[in-house]
């Protein structure tokens, strides 16, 4: 009863600009979101729906063959395992090093740190493709081919996190600290016990970002790999393609969801406090 | 020569020392093979078999599968190969094979050819052809097949064409015949064929047509693309789509099967695997010969080709020319041909030996019309952009001579390189 | 600020919080406990990203094919990135690619942060999370579906916008649309990145500073473009350096969506690079090609830094 009345309120207190931008929104959002339908929906079109004429976004028949011949032909459950292993592992590791790089680069003052900090940058100059050879190199020179620490370490740090962290950093202010300085902390107890705690909703941020991209990476893991158990889905999603590169749509569509649907699982479960929480990564 | 650049290079040395050495040696005892290949579908249980028939009756070596897609094979061979960890045997498309070879990433074949347990001595001559570089042999074919008509026998009752075209005049009418416009908005719901432009199944169709008019495209040294052959060809073709709209353009392979497979084409030029992605999606379907040019009746074919690379010992090395003849052998070939759906590999196997697949059995009988797709052309990845440029075009009506002009020089220039 | 903009003179932006700290103990001793702080990330950054680079360098130098022998050829490969008619064409059509991305997706991110950072709007916890959604998915799979939206025979989006007497044609097959169609898909997949990020620096804005205004007789028009956009043009200068480094290295949905084509038109610079390295392997010449990205990107950043950043002594 008090939602109906608040709404009714709202919405008598609504001006027409906002009903506009409201307006705008919804179409917004709805083009924003179709892709992510047409993925949903043709999931679980039959094999004659996915090609007909006149298309529609909905299946006539709702079928589960495609998801069927997805978990058959791939070792789904590994890869999304590998998945999480690779994502997850990388996300902790260069949360932990990005954080103490950045309180280093933000909050101690130390000759050279501009130029470092340009040069951390200028690391994500160079396209991936380019150092994709040395790299594997020296992993294989590591004898790290095919194993867990060989995909993680590369990215147990990274050069957009630093950056992003020390923008934050930057922002929190000065004094925060002073009280545990006079009690005679030193620089690792203020970064753990005063910065990091401060620090939550950007390390959450970056978290999410860090995860969602390497989940969806594919050129490392792809060739990283040579073993197929040892891929991730969306490497593996690249085995479904038929031969002569045909690849049938409802299936990698189903193959899609099912890489997707963690990663939306996950994005619902901090998005509380992820969207309300941006409010202070401090990048400004 | 790494390891010691890195040494020199990096501080963190000792981290790496630790790590130490790990591939394995030549110390006698079994050998481990990994062989890369893309066969996903019916194909690849067959090699399997195959595979697992030769691990049986050979103790002293274990070969290991190990399925990629085709186009990550190119990915992951590569840095695989620049690390010593690349796979002893790997299957790749045909025409991906003479750069690999001219960098050196394969040990050469000739004195297993030479060689008469290899059973390479009745190959299919252009199947053997693809496999040279430079004079030198680096590859033993897995698949050589040239490309055909797969035509919808429904649509073709349907449309009142009861025989199948033998001609390209008889080929452009029955495509008109079977080009299906029904509420006259000038685009066809129906066409009569579908000649794909680009990219894939496109870089073997046009060939195709340059032949069956007397034409081609590299011959040793040189391009020979710009010739009055080709511009009649060109202009025959996009004329025919043009003007009466039997072919839909702008299409590459991938687009062409679909539309053959969605009932929307009569007609689609393509492989073997046509015949299983018409069934799954339920067309009556038959197989015929590419109609014959005005000079002769030729197809690119579609080729995979075998190679060892040189991250292999030579125990391994001879393990796999081992595998090699073992996959030639008559029973596999057949075995082999009959599960893939690709016609036998050699002259002498009989075709009643594969007369039991109805698709092997009519592609076997128009083997010998196939060619090779540039075969022993290094930078095939320009000369092909260049065929798909010229096609593209062409088809969209741009003018045939300059198009050939242009695309001579590039194709020349990639020969060059 | 000049003096033509009276209403807001005295909203200066707050003083760089924590920029300067104080420094304490001695130079030396910051400089230890700098270097063990950052000694992780660098070990990682300097074995895994900077020695490459450093190999990638050598081997421009190179013939190499990534294996097997390799010549020292001096600057062969530098000499034929700036003369091959093939690089021109793919810096020509990474510029008009960055052209049509970089813009679209920050005025996006921009223009719909602004929207949902009012309190006033209704359903903003949904917009919001809406909005964000392209961003998890992958760009591969993000180019499958758009690509099955806009087919020319089976695309539903066609179809829709066909029913609406717009004729989209053969988009991706079409030299003129291709390019923007790609783009596009850039945007989709990344805009609700950079719209996060706006709507972070958005809510750091202090309230006060828009009452302030509102108390000056500023209207909504002159408090965006008094107190939003100079507070916000250290966000701005982050989300575009970053959006031009994505765009500068397109390439993922392109791959997957045509390939480089329509002959050639959406051939980027790295697809040129992936394609001498990986197809044609020559290493050599595709690391002479990303060095050379690398400089123009560096230049490009640091132009982007100037123009768009305050100019706080801790800014980059």
């Amino acid at each position: 009863m008090s939602v109906l009345a608040s709404t009714r309120r709202r919405l008598r207190e609504l001006r027409p600009s906002t009903v506009l931008a409201t307006l705008a929104l919804l179409s917004v959002s709805a083009v924003v979101l179709l892709p992510i339908a047409i993925i949903v929906f043709t999931a679980f079109k039959p094999a004659g729906e996915v090609n007909a004429f006149p298309p529609s976004l909905m299946p006539d028949t709702w079928t589960l063959d495609n998801l069927q011949e997805v978990t058959s032909e791939l070792p789904f459950l590994r890869l999304i395992g590998n998945s999480f292993l690779f994502a997850g592992g990388v996300t902790v590791f260069a949360l932990v090093f990005d954080s103490l790089a950045a309180y280093a680069l933000a909050r101690i003052d130390f000759a050279g740190r501009k130029v470092l900090l340009i040069a951390i940058i200028a690391t994500l100059m160079i396209p991936f493709q380019a150092t994709l050879i040395p790299l594997y190199q020296l992993v294989a020179d590591l004898g790290w081919v095919n194993t867990y620490t060989g995909l993680i370490a590369p990215r147990a740090a990274d050069a957009f996190g630093i950056f992003f962290l020390r923008q934050f950093f930057l922002a929190l202010p000065r004094d925060i600290d002073a009280a545990a300085r006079m009690d005679g902390a030193g620089e690792f107890r203020v970064f753990r016990s005063i910065v990091l705690p401060n620090a939550m909703p950007a390390l959450l941020t970056l978290g999410l970002f860090t995860f969602v991209n390497n989940w969806n990476d594919l050129l490392w893991p792809l060739v990283f790999t040579t073993d197929a158990e040892m891929g991730t889905i969306t490497s593996g999603l690249t085995l479904l393609t038929g031969p002569s590169g045909i690849v049938p749509h409802g299936v990698m569509m189903a193959g899609s969801l099912v890489a997707i649907v963690p990663l939306v699982v996950a994005f619902l479960f901090v998005q509380r406090r992820f969207i309300e929480n941006i409010a202070t990564t401090g990048i400004k | 020569m790494t390891r010691l650049r890195i040494l020199t290079g990096v501080g963190a040395t000792l981290a790496l020392l630790a790590a130490g050495c790990s591939s394995g040696g030549d110390d006698g005892g079994p050998v481990e093979l990994t062989f890369w290949h893309g066969y996903s579908e019916a194909d690849g249980d067959v090699l399997e078999g195959i595979v697992d028939d030769f691990n049986a009756s050979h103790d002293d070596i274990t070969i290991d599968t190990e399925l990629k897609t085709w186009d990550s094979i190119d990915d992951t061979l590569l840095t695989a190969l620049s690390a010593g960890e690349g796979p002893g045997l790997v299957a790749m498309p045909a025409e991906r094979l003479p750069v690999y070879a001219a960098k050196g990433a394969f040990a050469s074949l000739d004195d297993f050819y030479a060689d008469e347990a290899s059973n390479t001595a009745n190959l299919v001559p252009g199947a053997a052809a693809m496999e040279e570089v430079e004079g030198e042999k680096f590859g033993v074919p897995s698949g050589f097949v040239p490309l055909a008509v797969y035509y919808n026998t429904a649509l073709f009752e349907a449309g009142g064409v009861s025989a199948f075209p033998q001609t390209w005049d008889e080929w452009v009418a029955a495509s008109k015949q079977l080009t299906v416009d029904e509420d006259g908005d000038g685009t066809p719901e129906q066409y009569g064929v579908v000649l794909p432009d680009h990219a894939t199944v496109a870089n073997g169709l046009w060939p195709s047509l340059f032949y069956g008019n007397g034409g081609d495209i590299v011959d040793g040294e040189d391009a020979v693309i710009d010739s009055p052959e080709n511009a009649e060809t060109l202009e025959f073709w996009s004329d025919a789509i043009a003007a009466d709209q039997i072919s839909p353009t702008g299409v590459d392979g991938i687009g062409a099967d679909e539309l053959f497979s969605g009932g929307k084409a009569a007609m689609t030029v393509g492989g073997p695997w046509m015949a299983s992605i018409a069934e799954e999606n339920g067309i009556d379907y038959a197989i015929a010969p590419i109609p014959a040019g005005p000079a002769e009746q030729a197809a690119s074919a579609i080729g995979v080709s075998m190679a060892v690379t040189v991250d292999t010992s030579s125990a391994e090395q001879a393990a796999a020319e081992e595998f090699l003849s073992f996959f030639l052998s008559e029973e596999n070939s057949v075995k082999w041909s009959l599960g893939s759906g690709w016609p036998p590999l050699r002259t002498d196997v009989p075709a009643e030996a594969v007369a039991e697949n109805p698709v092997v059995a009519s592609l076997t009988e128009i083997a010998e019309t196939g060619r090779p797709l540039l075969p022993g052309v290094v930078n095939s990845v320009d000369v092909l952009s260049a065929i798909d440029e010229l096609t593209q075009k062409a088809v969209a009506g741009e003018d045939v001579d300059t198009l050939l002009g242009e695309a001579q020089a590039e194709i020349q220039a990639a020969l060059d390189d | 600020m000049s003096a033509d903009h009276p209403p807001v003179r005295r909203y200066r932006p707050p003083a760089p919080l924590g920029g300067r700290r104080r420094a304490t103990g001695s130079p030396t001793g910051r400089g230890v406990k700098a270097f063990l702080f950052l000694a992780p990330a660098l070990i990682i950054l300097g074995l895994f990203v900077v020695w490459p680079m450093i190999s990638a360098l050598r081997l421009s130098f190179t013939d190499a094919s990534g294996f097997g022998r390799e010549e020292w050829v001096g600057l062969e490969n530098y000499v034929t990135v700036f003369t091959d008619p093939d690089i021109l064409s793919a810096v020509t059509n990474t510029a008009l690619y960055t052209l049509l991305f970089t813009p679209t997706a920050v005025i996006a991110a921009l223009g719909l942060a602004l929207l949902l950072n009012s309190p006033h709007m209704p359903f903003r916890s949904f917009f919001r999370t809406a909005l964000f959604v392209p961003f998890v998915v992958s760009f591969a799979v993000a180019a499958f579906a758009w690509s099955y939206l806009i087919d020319p025979q089976v695309g539903l989006l066609n179809y829709w916008l066909r029913g609406a007497g717009i004729q989209m044609g053969n988009v991706l097959e079409d030299p003129g649309l291709a390019m923007p169609a790609v783009a596009l898909v850039a945007v989709w997949k990344l805009f609700g990145f950079y719209f996060v990020i706006f709507l972070a620096g958005l809510q750091d804005i202090p309230s006060s500073l828009y009452e302030a205004a509102r108390i000056d007789g500023a209207g909504p028009w002159s408090r965006l473009r008094h107190v939003t956009l100079p507070l916000l043009s250290n966000t701005m200068a982050f989300v575009l350096v970053f959006a031009t480094i994505a765009a500068l290295q397109a390439f993922d949905q392109i791959y997957v969506m045509t390939g480089g084509g329509p002959y050639g038109h959406t051939q980027t610079v790295v697809m040129e690079i992936y394609e001498s390295g990986f197809k044609k392997l020559d290493i050599g010449f595709a690391s002479a090609l990303s060095y050379v990205l690398l400089v123009a990107t560096l230049i490009l950043s640091l132009v982007q830094f100037v123009f768009f950043g305050r100019k706080e002594k801790d800014m980059a």
